[in-house]
């Protein structure tokens, strides 16, 4: 029981990272542009579908993750300037309503250019191995996993936190219109925001190949839980953000232990609790 | 009627009832009727209330299932599982409205959204009692209403019954109410309204006709299909309340017949026809933006009165 109890805690943190990671890209941009970016969930599948592609091509992974997300950028950036930026002066709701538009045609695509059967990355070799950690034996690329989102999440609250353009983009999530007065371009910043955000979810849909395999509703299912993740964490809270993408990571693992049938189920009911108990969520102000 | 809707109105209302089944078949016409009663429904919280739900789906499916399952595991008639379907909904709408309604705008939005996930995960893998993926089928009419014609007369008759209620409703003094928050919240709760009450009757009110139409769908095609209690149904659904035009009481149902036509007509040919579905909604949202009823509205010099309806979207924008 100990080393079910051990193995399905670094599960739940392994996949609670990747969702740290959709869930802070989904609280930069819902900052920016005062909605919840409905694409989210296929940026994230077309992540994992291009890296899936550039590993058939290349055949390596690691080249793979590092150009894959970087291709969801070019969408992302297509998305904001040909739709979202157009919006802007219109009312929140029509925003939305483009993004559940592209929802639908991303996931739509992802049926059309690889068809309707899921797949599966193999995991890199140097990774496919197990590592004994004493109290339990553990696949080394969720070890790795585990690595490599935790630097990345280092990087990117320095980066927010420490830079002059990190200090921008949080100006902007806060007050658009005093940053946008203030002399910064404020339409490059919210381009340039909306395709970090996309890059941190097509990011996780890369890592997150060998690990879950590739189906065209990837991207369906993980938005609403990206969604759960900043409720849960009180909106624009990006340290809530990772935080609440851990705790629904390893919720989510350690329901499976005793009720599987409901660990899709348990994150909607910790959301739930969280309205009731603390409104603003657990990291939130406002 | 003639108090309780306008003449144009009226004429749209008798023109969509009688025209239909000539251009469609008459269960298709039905279902046109049955997604128009939701969408005025979730219009009850978008153009009257201010608020957007996401989850309307939720409602819709809880309603189709539980009438579903009345009719096909227990044999009860469909004159007794629709309205029971109906306050089931209500019932459901009244606990998870405990908890929506506590926040509002953004939150609102994802919090609808997270429970049409959980509701849907839920008819997933209850698979004995929805048959999960492959949906509930069999659900049978009963005798007196089992020819189409006649399910369609019938699906008219709630139709009004149900547009009639749902006016009533706006017109009364707690849909005036509704309407008062809507414009301005913070006043609304300095003169004494409990906004949260009057939010949680607007959110009742609304899943129980979306309820109550997913009641009716069953019946429709004779089975829940998954896909109806799918999130991406509640943006459907979003699709038509807006492009029929939230301005209006019955310009979501133009958005139902519109979205219907374009469902039946599209995939027939392609069966990727979620792809032009999406592609249609950004047209829209991109050069159509004041909906149906608001382009009607411009053409027919504001026939309707102004500040007794919903307030048309367009007329805040800015910033």
């Amino acid at each position: 029981m100990t080393f079910l109890i051990a193995s399905q805690l670094l599960n739940g943190l392994a996949t609670g990272m990747l969702y740290a990671l959709v869930g802070v890209g989904l609280t930069l941009v819902l900052g920016m542009l005062n909605i919840p970016n409905f694409a989210h969930g296929g940026l994230y599948a077309f992540g994992a579908y291009f890296t899936y592609t550039v590993v058939n091509l290349t055949g390596s992974f690691y080249i793979a993750v590092l150009i894959g997300p970087l291709l969801v950028i070019l969408v992302a950036f297509l998305i904001e300037s040909q739709g979202v930026r157009r919006l802007y002066a219109a009312h929140h709701d029509y925003q939305l309503l483009f993004l559940f538009a592209m929802a639908l045609i991303l996931q739509e695509a992802i049926i059309l250019i690889w068809g309707p059967v899921g797949f599966s990355v193999l995991t890199p070799k140097a990774l496919a191995g197990v590592v004994d950690l004493g109290f339990t034996v553990y696949p080394a690329y969720r070890l790795a996993l585990i690595g490599i989102t935790v630097l990345i999440t280092v990087a990117l609250w320095l980066f927010l936190t420490r830079t002059n353009v990190g200090a921008i983009v949080r100006a902007g999530m806060e007050n658009r219109e005093m940053v946008a007065v203030l002399g910064t371009d404020i339409n490059r910043v919210f381009m340039w925001t909306f395709a970090l955000g996309a890059y941190l979810a097509g990011l996780a849909g890369a890592l997150a190949t060998p690990i879950m395999g590739l189906t065209p509703s990837m991207g369906a299912d993980m938005l609403p839980i990206s969604f759960v993740i900043v409720v849960i964490a009180g909106l624009g809270s990006i340290l809530g953000a990772i935080a609440s993408g851990i705790l629904i990571g390893i919720a989510q693992s350690m329901t499976t232990i005793w009720w599987p049938e409901a660990s899709n189920i348990a994150i909607y009911v910790l959301m739930g609790l969280t309205i009731i108990l603390r409104p603003q969520g657990l990291f939130g102000t406002r | 009627m003639q108090k309780l809707f306008s003449l144009p109105s009226l004429i749209v209302i008798a023109l969509l009832i009688v025209g239909l089944p000539f251009v469609q078949r008459p269960v298709v016409a039905a279902e046109v009727l049955t997604l128009g009663i939701a969408a005025v429904a979730t219009n009850l919280l978008l153009g009257y209330t201010g608020m957007l739900s996401f989850g309307q789906a939720l409602f819709f499916g809880v309603g189709a299932y539980c009438a579903g399952v009345l009719a096909t595991k227990y044999g009860i008639s469909a004159f007794l599982a629709i309205p029971v379907a109906m306050l089931f909904s209500a019932v459901i709408a009244f606990l998870i409205g405990l908890v929506c309604v506590r926040r509002s705008g953004l939150y609102f939005i994802m919090i609808t959204f997270a429970f049409n996930q959980m509701v849907f995960f839920i008819a997933y893998s209850w698979t004995t009692m929805t048959g999960g993926e492959d949906g509930l089928p069999g659900v049978r009419r009963p005798p007196l209403i089992d020819d189409q014609w006649s399910f369609y007369i019938f699906t008219v008759l709630v139709f009004i019954c149900a547009l009639c209620v749902m006016k009533l409703f706006v017109n009364s003094p707690t849909g005036r109410i509704l309407q008062a928050i809507r414009d301005n919240p913070g006043r609304a709760a300095a003169t004494g309204h409990d906004v949260g009450r009057y939010k949680l009757i607007a959110f009742v009110m609304a899943g129980m006709f979306t309820g109550l139409a997913g009641a009716i769908f069953a019946f429709v095609f004779g089975i829940v299909p998954i896909d109806k209690v799918d999130w991406r149904f509640s943006g459907d659904i979003v699709f038509m309340t807006l492009l029929g035009g939230s301005g209006s009481f019955i310009g979501p149902v133009i958005g139902a017949a519109f979205y219907t036509w374009l469902q039946e007509t599209v995939s027939h040919y392609w069966d990727r026809w979620p792809m032009i579905l999406g592609i249609v909604f950004a047209l829209v949202v991109l050069f159509f933006r004041t909906g149906v009823a608001g382009m009607a509205e411009v053409l027919t010099g504001k026939l309707t009165q102004k500040g007794a309806g919903a307030k048309p979207k367009e007329m805040e924008a800015g910033s």
